[in-house]
């Protein structure tokens, strides 16, 4: 069977873009999976330099795959994941995808014309914009579930375990560098008669409240952790015992001088704070300090800040 | 169970064409590079797959490796996977070496790009050897700076019954820098080898 008529229309319906360049980078030919999508004729670009033909083109980086192959008559390859597209082409996902280019797998292959001396690089192009969308959404879905692991569901401040990883860190951190670094550990005074008063959900509405006022005070490097209840903690980096006392005193008031709004009533609430800072001890040794000076606070009359000391 | 082991004489007869094969591809890249490559003669071992995790892990302890996989496919069911392993420290001199200075390539980009260069400049002789012809798939990432490298050739070796071992060592006037290159190859396209290796060992 002669199947020269095949070549045609194989290559007119071809789901693969194909390029063929000669020895100087010229256009050869290119086929409808290309002209449709770039919106070209062959006519009008054959015989030019592929790199006037497509714009932004990555020419110095092509210019050495396409010499490394017609050189060594050898394939090179490139791939989506390290380089998202060669040519600047659409694609047929616009909802989708948030990239504005296809995606792109190229192979470059040399091929010498039956004369044995003329050589050219076939350039075949696949849509990779699948891949890359599925690829892109399983990124933002891990992203989200790493957000989700680390934060306390009723407040969205950090969650505990998440917090006390992050004074590990802190803690270590300080030690290395001989920076100070502080922490705060508050609880909502009589939230059990708060409880009972407003009901479980009035208790659930102040914690959120106050959660998002605390976090408006706070700097960005600051981190606000649930404790545990009506307990938080603040690690706050790079700050002496000192000012940690001033930044708890200015919390304390402001919590104090704020009602919070539940189904129409408004709910007056303040919070003991205990303040410690690292010198040289655990971050387990450094709460345990920080709780010690809550209680103080706590056992002082409430609505007030407690700094830990040694005695 | 078959076996796939080699004679001595078949043995001895892939060796000379791997090394000439090897040859070939140095005069290119020597070409390319417009310098002067120095390739040694490689070391050559054909080894049980199993053997290679071990092998590799004992050899680089601790180290993170990089290893690029290629699959090619040949005429008459010839057909395999090379993969290259790289050190790290290794990354920049191949970057000085192929010119990929001030660059926007990433590592990723410039380690499969070297290793298609590598490997299909080979395979291109070999084939030319084996009087057959490859055509390449494109090169994957197995590890990236991985210091677990070894699992990971473990589970691709485990598909192959054969392994030939090869140890690179690329030499330019200011530059040098070795990485391992392994040559995968199952059992069917064992058999399909040594029925070619006769038949060239026939002619001589």
């Amino acid at each position: 069977m002669q199947l020269d008529w095949l070549l045609q229309p194989l290559l007119s319906q071809l789901n693969t873009g194909v390029l063929i360049l000669d020895s100087q980078h010229n256009v050869v030919f290119l086929n409808q999976f290309i002209t449709r999508r770039a919106d070209l004729q062959l006519a009008e670009v054959e015989g030019k330099l592929v790199y006037t033909v497509f714009s932004g083109l990555p020419e110095a980086w092509l210019r050495r795959k396409l010499d490394g192959v017609l050189a060594l008559q050898a394939p090179a390859f490139s791939s989506w994941e390290q380089r998202q597209y060669i040519i600047k082409l659409p694609h047929l996902r616009p909802v989708s995808s948030d990239s504005e280019y296809m995606a792109q797998n190229c192979s470059m292959l040399p091929l010498t014309a039956p004369d044995g001396v003329s050589q050219y690089v076939c350039l075949l192009i696949e849509d990779a914009t699948d891949a890359y969308v599925y690829q892109h959404q399983l990124q933002q879905s891990m992203s989200m579930l790493e957000l989700a692991n680390r934060t306390d569901g009723l407040t969205g401040v950090y969650n505990r375990s998440y917090w006390q990883s992050q004074l590990e860190y802190e803690t270590q951190r300080a030690a290395r560098y001989q920076h100070p670094v502080s922490l705060l550990l508050f609880d909502l005074d009589k939230f059990k008669q708060l409880n009972d008063r407003y009901g479980h959900q009035g208790g659930d509405a102040v914690l959120i409240e106050l959660s998002a006022m605390i976090t408006e005070l706070l700097r960005d490097t600051d981190l606000l952790g649930r404790y545990g209840g009506e307990e938080f903690g603040i690690i706050l980096p790079e700050t002496n015992l000192a000012c940690a006392q001033l930044v708890a005193n200015r919390i304390c008031a402001a919590v104090a001088a704020q009602k919070i709004l539940f189904n129409g009533q408004s709910i007056a609430v303040t919070i003991s704070i205990g303040v410690a800072s690292y010198t040289n001890q655990t971050a387990d040794e450094l709460i345990q300090q920080a709780d010690m000076a809550l209680y103080n606070a706590k056992r002082l009359g409430r609505n007030q800040v407690a700094v830990w000391t040694a005695d | 169970m078959t076996d796939f082991s080699f004679s001595e004489e078949q043995r001895d007869g892939l060796q000379e064409l791997v090394n000439i094969a090897m040859g070939l591809a140095s005069d290119k890249l020597a070409r390319y590079l417009n310098t002067l490559v120095h390739l040694q003669v490689p070391a050559i071992k054909l080894v049980k797959t199993d053997y290679l995790p071990t092998h590799f892990a004992n050899r680089y302890p601790q180290q993170s490796m990089t290893m690029i996989s290629l699959g090619f496919f040949g005429d008459h069911g010839l057909r395999g996977e090379t993969i290259m392993l790289y050190q790290l420290a290794n990354v920049d001199t191949i970057a000085k070496l192929l010119g990929y200075n001030n660059d926007d390539s990433s590592e990723a980009e410039m380690l499969t790009d070297i290793s298609s260069i590598l490997t299909t400049t080979f395979l291109n002789g070999l084939a030319e050897q084996l009087e057959n012809n490859f055509s390449y798939a494109a090169p994957r990432i197995l590890s990236s700076r991985d210091q677990h490298f070894a699992e990971k050739l473990a589970s691709t070796a485990k598909q192959w019954q054969l392994a030939l071992q090869v140890d690179i060592r690329y030499q330019l006037i200011d530059y040098s820098f070795n990485c391992d290159m392994i040559l995968l190859i199952p059992g069917e396209a064992v058999l399909r080898l040594r029925v070619i290796l006769d038949k060239i060992l026939a002619n001589f």
